[in-house]
């Protein structure tokens, strides 16, 4: 049986087509401003790179903030009960997820066969997102790409206390006009929103092992960051950033 | 059914309703903040004991008075007075709860410029051997103190009066829940919520007769209702003014069949003796009913009734509601959490403001937790 899931994030949207649990083909692009123009855009496009017709996938499960906007899918899911199927898949010795994506974070612990036993999300604020670490590396002229390694090579990471996206984005061009090096701060940086993502770990008692998944899973830095403060290694698979579409379409298979 | 939408005129346009009600009866109106207020001696002396909920609207000028961590019912309520919508009050009763009320009585007295102002200091430990002595006697200076400021006197018949009143409307709204807990379709969960939410503005007397017709109207339709098929969900925290939150959950497959809230069961539940003397059968009352987390009567006992309750309703999982930074609930969030947790009954946290939240967001967390169940 050939399922996909697609995941409409707040500023990527992935897909994932499954034959018979086997991953046939992933795909990662822009959600732009159309949420519903995106998802059909990237579902076409990874049909034809694997050579498929719209046809042959039978089922599919739209999840992500813009879940209900995919008008072709069966049925949607919330990004929380996928990251849990995707995690178990990839992996099913995992007990706890942190995803951390565009404008959520959100810690999980598992119950039986990747089901979700309880959950915690930021409700207050953006700060420990994808977001916020955007906004950052426009501060810093950088890629987001850049953030993690250059972050390793920090000797002293910067104090980052605000909050605030705003407010942190100002403490952070004091730093670059007192000549603080780009590392140190971006280590900062880093650590700033580990606090946060460890805080909403501890709210749920994350146990081990703990999976990282969503597109801040690419960032080494924050990875460090948040297994430091943890105390405790946490697993990255290949497919972090798509772990959300994955799920969608393992759970599609049940529609 | 014609009852509701009355209920719903009156919730939808409560200033509107309660200027009506003022020029026709001539009488007073005194704002009430939380279900420690003690109505039944405000109904006693003819004033209308009318909640306020905070504001829908930005918060601009109260926060010259209030910090950023004061919960949105506290700045939202300021918000009203200073902004002159709620120029209908004669007066406020304040009783002793949270430290965000304390407070606020203080700023409200000098800056709202409404002419009558109570403070109700209640005791915060109810189960000690003097706190029924000491509430009574604080019943007992604000029924003077209520006398003295509207001239009047308010003798044992008005208050076996309000008693029986309250007994009644509390008799109705308890078997109203109860329906909804033995049907959970029977009543939405946005209607069942107006209606309560109309009995702490309108006229109690008004109310009782409307709770009669919904009464009659909804054992019309025991018959034809069939068992549900939602899960069953129990709210359990402070104040809920957010009628999207129970139709966001039935959409998401779940039906909300009971609560332990301020604005619900907390509010509505305890029958007062009648037949004693009525401040100190008054007194009992607020004594022996549930606690609000700023009271205290034993240290386990809401994490026993919270599980006592989800069993007995059969609740397939609890959602905590809590204003954000409304810190007697979060202080006490971990135990209640760990309580439910022991027993193995799912959980979840909802931190919402009086203003309206994104949707996004609470129909992803709505969705996941059913999903849970």
């Amino acid at each position: 049986m050939i399922t996909a899931g697609i995941d409409i994030g707040s500023i990527t949207t992935k897909a994932a087509v499954l034959k018979n649990n086997q991953i046939m083909g992933i795909k990662i692009s822009f959600t732009g401003y159309n949420a519903e123009k995106a998802g059909g855009k990237i579902f076409q496009e990874l049909l034809s790179e694997i050579k498929l017709d719209e046809k042959d996938v039978e089922k599919i499960v739209s999840t992500g903030y813009g879940r209900n906007s995919v008008k072709f899918a069966h049925k949607s899911i919330t990004e929380i009960t996928c990251h849990a199927a995707g995690a178990y898949f990839l992996d099913p010795s995992v007990r706890s997820i942190i995803d951390v994506g565009g404008q959520d974070s959100k810690a999980l612990l598992l119950g039986n066969e990747g089901k979700v036993k309880d959950f915690a999300m930021n409700d207050k604020c953006a700060a420990g997102t994808g977001r916020f670490l955007e906004v950052m590396a426009r501060a810093l002229h950088l890629n987001l790409d850049e953030m993690g390694e250059i972050s390793l090579k920090a000797d002293s990471p910067s104090k980052i206390s605000s909050i605030c996206t705003v407010f942190a984005e100002s403490e952070v061009i004091s730093l670059i006009s007192k000549g603080e090096s780009r590392e140190n701060i971006i280590a900062g940086i880093h650590d700033s929103v580990a606090s946060r993502i460890t805080a909403l770990a501890k709210r749920v008692n994350v146990a081990e092992p703990i999976m990282m998944t969503g597109g801040v899973a690419k960032n080494s830095g924050v990875v460090k960051a948040i297994e430091d403060k943890l105390g405790i290694p946490m697993k990255i698979s290949e497919f972090a950033q798509v772990n959300g579409a994955i799920g969608a379409a393992l759970l599609a298979v049940k529609v | 059914m014609k009852v509701l939408t009355e209920f719903y005129d009156i919730v939808t346009n409560p200033y509107s309703y309660a200027r009506k009600w003022k020029t026709e009866s001539g009488g007073k109106i005194l704002a009430t903040f939380c279900s420690y207020a003690p109505e039944e001696i405000i109904y006693a002396s003819g004033a209308l004991p009318f909640r306020i909920f905070g504001t829908s609207e930005n918060i601009t000028l109260a926060d010259s008075h209030l910090q950023s961590y004061c919960c949105s019912l506290v700045r939202g309520s300021l918000e009203e007075a200073l902004a002159g919508r709620l120029n209908f009050l004669d007066g406020t009763v304040f009783p002793h709860t949270c430290d965000s009320i304390q407070r606020l009585s203080d700023i409200w007295r000098i800056n709202a410029g409404f002419p009558l102002h109570f403070d109700v200091i209640l005791p915060v430990k109810l189960n000690t051997p003097n706190a029924g002595e000491y509430f009574q006697d604080v019943l007992k200076k604000f029924l003077k103190d209520i006398e003295t400021a509207l001239h009047i006197e308010i003798d044992n018949d008005k208050l076996i009066e309000a008693v029986k009143l309250y007994n009644n409307i509390r008799e109705k709204t308890g078997a109203i829940y109860r329906l909804k807990s033995d049907y959970p379709e029977i009543i939405s969960g946005r209607d069942l919520h107006t209606v309560i939410k109309a009995g702490m503005l309108m006229d109690r007397k008004d109310y009782l007769l409307k709770l009669d017709d919904l009464l009659e109207l909804l054992d019309d339709k025991k018959e034809n209702s069939q068992k549900s098929s939602k899960k069953r969900i129990m709210l359990a925290g402070g104040i809920c003014n957010h009628p999207d939150i129970y139709t966001l959950l039935e959409d998401s497959g779940a039906a909300v069949i009971w609560d332990d809230l301020c604005t619900g069961t907390r509010f509505t539940e305890g029958i007062i003796e009648e037949k004693a003397d009525p401040l100190a059968a008054i007194t009992k009352r607020y004594l022996d009913r549930a606690v609000c987390p700023a009271k205290h009567s034993g240290l386990f006992v809401r994490g026993e009734r919270l599980v006592k309750l989800a069993k007995e309703h059969n609740a397939a999982g609890v959602i905590f509601l809590f204003l954000k930074f409304c810190d007697p609930h979060c202080f006490d969030y971990p135990y209640l959490k760990s309580y439910l947790d022991k027993e193995g009954i799912r959980n979840m946290l909802l931190e919402i403001e009086e203003q309206p939240q994104s949707e996004g967001q609470l129909k992803t967390r709505f969705e996941t937790f059913i999903d849970m169940l």
